[in-house]
């Protein structure tokens, strides 16, 4: 295809109108998937409610605590006017999305709501099942406003069950679905282990993946859906294999560190420099051989006790010492791309620095950069596949709170000039939380 | 039967060992047909991986492969002979997805790249996944699920600030590769029916966990705003964070942002503290010392309490907050097992074993559930008699003759 018509090639999901009540990481995930496609996104907010940790941790966090870490990024460590507009954790997933703001507390605001989703193809959210009772999100309601309407929930443990009041974040899922006893340091307990975050993304990848069965579904059969994905549900398929192989044998596995089930050794070993290491695999015994020789270990190599996977993982200990002792003395990315030149499966352990300065994608053009009026200009992971039909690209930075209340209250529902002051007297637009809200 | 959103989609899958099957699984959960094409003689890689039902003696029932292959049929097929190629191209005729997770230029020498299936079927949505992409520097390196996860996730912050960076469970980077695949799929399958013509996607661990959500991709936006680098932080970074031993020999894990404190505080009745000026606001409680202060009191509370008692406890108070689980124990949970979320699969050769349900779940109007009923994984060349026959109208003697030249 030539470049020309590869570059005005339709979206697939041009056309389809999306209400994003989605917070913190797993719902927004599902919606950036969603709006990279062309889905038009609009993330229905409220100037009274700052729901934590979406458009930051707090609303208004001091100067002095954003610079004592642990609260997210803001350009320059500093929180600015209007912090809600400058959080990572916010302007990292909201690209290519709308925001507009109504009270939905209010009768008038439901109403504003019941035109909207009048006007919608559907509606992705990840928020307690009270909140959305409070927010008047129920499929009994929105089917018969729009009875096209595609609605995904996405809460926790489910929309019934002993948990479904239940609020965790994704990592306390994870750890309730058994994956905490899934990893973890050879000989340690859960403490040492750290944390793991991975639900959400999962989760979000999920919902996006709901959502496209519900469009499916609605034209299959003119109707629409509500699809629930709990990020627990979701997650527990993520550990499927542990939960069938535990159904065959009853065994609660120990922790191993980072061995692998079947290949030996692998590890993850330390490098010159601080907080430095090279993760490496050996997968046969032809890489292992490779591996000796590039290492100048030959007592390693022809000694039989090392000739299989089987003998090497018994030997593992040993193993792992050596090859440490030998991957301290270098520099982890040249390390890593000398044993890949080599034909031997090695990764650095990137930090970010390491990702930006990464020339693979760098030449695939992976880093995309997006000007944020209230932000600045920075570089974004981009489009997360590539489609060789369309040159898809990031089309814009993410939303300050409010900013499209003007095209979707008089372009998409059609109300006037005078309806729109009205509607920002009356408290639903506006660009900035109430002074309330700390 | 009720049709599902991929009924009558035609999945032809070139995938093995895990990211790509579960894709293809997947797909086959939401009512797509998935014919899984295996090497005649060994077939998929995963079905030689452990743990097994018997310890490995049948050579079938490996529980990675069991989990990943539900829903589809095994079609064993030599892709290097003339035949088996004709066959291939036979069945992509009428696909509308094909998934491939071979190393980059594998599918080109069996003349399946993109260009050739696209000249058979041009509607057909072609979905590529591998370790780095189709093009760039690293296109041919290695990986692994450590490697990829190390280089392109958010390895660098898993594990013990004193230690070296520690990988997930097993499969978990390839799982969510797999996932993200079945996404990409069914988004461009959409765009291909709308538009008549097919795509090819290509998706890679690199890529795909560089820009996930988790810590990652806020923690790259963060290093360009106030230069951080980020490293493992301790769980107990906040007063009330941290995983605690409990009092029946258990573990629980909390995490009380800066704005919560007050409900971790009433939950363990030293609400009290919070008229002090040193807990009053979160700039003074983010001191170090608070967090050992507080770690001091709590860990007693925990100790003092079953893990079941605390998560009550938590639900109730509002603190964010999950009991440490091992497998068998979450297959006991109530929660679970009153959504009737488990299922029993019955296979041939291993007997009925343990599956957790979909991932999702499909409602009509009147609160219907709507599922794809889950088939054991095949063995090996299962189907491949009833696909040619069916597929391709081939008779008896035809597949009998195919055999013979080891074709399938």
């Amino acid at each position: 295809m030539d470049k020309q018509s590869k570059a005005t090639k339709k979206l697939p999901l041009e056309g389809i109108r999306i209400l994003d009540f989605t917070v913190v990481w797993a719902g927004p995930f599902a919606t950036q998937l969603l709006a990279e496609w062309g889905a038009e996104v609009i993330r229905v907010e409220s100037t009274k409610f700052f729901p934590s940790t979406t458009r930051g941790i707090l609303a208004r966090p001091s100067k002095e605590l954003v610079q004592q870490g642990g609260i997210g990024g803001y350009p320059d460590a500093d929180p600015g006017e209007r912090p809600w507009n400058r959080a990572a954790l916010f302007n990292v997933h909201a690209r290519n999305k709308l925001s507009m703001t109504v009270d939905l507390t209010t009768p008038e605001g439901q109403e504003i709501f019941a035109n909207l989703v009048s006007k919608s193809d559907g509606l992705i959210e990840n928020n307690a099942i009270a909140t959305m009772e409070r927010a008047g999100v129920s499929w009994e309601k929105l089917s018969k406003i729009n009875p096209e309407f595609v609605l995904v929930r996405m809460p926790a443990f489910g929309i019934s069950g002993p948990y479904k009041n239940y609020r965790t974040f994704g990592s306390h899922m994870e750890s309730l679905v058994g994956h905490y006893s899934l990893f973890g340091y050879e000989g340690e307990t859960p403490e040492a282990s750290g944390t793991s975050l991975f639900a959400d993304p999962a989760s979000g990848v999920s919902g996006a993946l709901a959502f496209m069965s519900g469009l499916r579904h609605r034209r299959n059969t003119g109707k629409g859906i509500q699809i629930e994905s709990p990020t627990a549900e979701n997650f527990a398929n993520q550990l499927g294999p542990h939960i069938v192989g535990y159904s065959m044998t009853g065994v609660v596995p120990e922790y191993t560190g980072n061995r692998h089930p079947v290949y030996a050794p692998q590890g993850v070993y330390r490098c010159k420099g601080e907080d430095r290491w090279i993760s490496i695999t050996i997968t046969d015994d032809a890489e292992w051989d490779e591996l000796c020789s590039i290492m100048g270990a030959k007592e390693l190599s022809q000694n039989s006790e090392y000739g299989t996977v089987e003998k090497r993982r018994m030997k593992h200990d040993v193993i792992d010492q050596a090859i440490s002792n030998w991957t301290i003395k270098q520099d982890n990315i040249e390390l890593m791309n000398m044993l890949q030149d080599r034909g031997i499966p090695a990764g650095a352990v990137m930090n970010e620095k390491d990702a930006f300065e990464d020339p693979h994608l760098q030449e695939r053009g992976y880093w995309e950069e997006l000007t944020h009026p209230e932000a600045g200009t920075y570089k974004y992971p981009g489009v997360l596949w590539k489609s060789k039909a369309i040159d898809n690209k990031l089309r814009r930075a993410a939303p300050r709170l409010g900013e499209d209340n003007e095209y979707v209250y008089k372009s998409i529902l059609g109300y006037t000039e005078a309806e729109y002051q009205k509607y920002e007297k009356d408290g639903h637009i506006g660009m900035d939380y109430d002074d309330s809200i700390q | 039967m009720f049709d599902l959103p991929l009924s009558g989609v035609n999945v032809i899958d070139l995938t093995r060992n895990t990211a790509g099957p579960y894709c293809t699984r997947l797909l086959a959960d939401y009512g797509a047909s998935v014919t899984k094409i295996e090497l005649p003689d060994s077939g998929d890689p995963s079905r030689k991986v452990p743990p097994f039902f018997d310890n490995g003696e049948s050579g079938e029932g490996s529980s990675l492969f069991m989990f990943l292959n539900t829903g589809k049929k095994s079609l064993s097929l030599n892709l290097k002979s003339t035949r088996g190629l004709e066959i291939i191209k036979e069945l992509i005729k009428d696909a509308d997805i094909l998934v491939e997770n071979f190393r980059p230029g594998v599918m080109e020498s069996f003349s399946l790249d993109y260009e050739s299936v696209n000249r058979v079927n041009n509607g057909i949505v072609y979905t590529s996944i591998s370790n780095f992409g189709q093009t760039g520097p690293h296109r041919d390196w290695k990986g692994s699920d450590l490697v990829l996860y190390g280089m392109g996730g958010p390895m660098i912050n898993t594990g013990h600030p004193n230690k070296e960076p520690l990988q997930l469970a097993n499969y978990l980077p390839s799982f969510h590769v797999g996932a993200t695949a079945a996404a990409a799929t069914s988004i461009a399958l959409w765009g291909a029916e709308q538009s008549g013509e097919g795509d090819w996607l290509d998706i890679n661990f690199f890529e795909t966990l560089m820009g996930h959500i988790d810590r990652r991709s806020t923690s790259l936006l963060a290093h360009q705003y106030d230069g951080t680098i980020s490293t493992r932080p301790p769980v107990a970074g906040t007063p009330g964070s941290g995983i605690w031993p409990t009092a029946d020999g258990g573990y629980f894990y909390t995490t009380v942002l800066s704005n919560r404190f007050s409900s971790m505080a009433k939950m363990i009745g030293v609400e009290h503290l919070l008229d002090d000026p040193l807990w009053a606001t979160p700039a003074a409680r983010a001191a170090p010392e608070r967090v050992d202060e507080f770690s001091a009191i709590l860990i007693l509370w925990m100790l003092d309490h079953t893990k079941s008692e605390i998560r009550d406890a938590v639900e109730k108070a509002g603190v964010y907050g999950g009991p440490i689980n091992n497998i068998g124990e979450f297959l006991q949970d109530k929660h679970f097992e009153e959504r009737n979320f488990f299922q029993q699969i019955e296979h041939p050769v291993s007997g009925s074993l343990t599956y957790p349900g979909y991932n999702f779940r499909l409602t009509i109007e009147d609160q219907e559930e709507k599922v794809a009923t889950r088939t054991s994984a095949p063995l090996l060349g299962e189907n491949t008699n009833e696909l040619l026959r069916d597929r391709l109208g081939l008779d008896e003697s035809e597949i009998q003759s195919l055999r013979k030249e080891g074709v399938v």
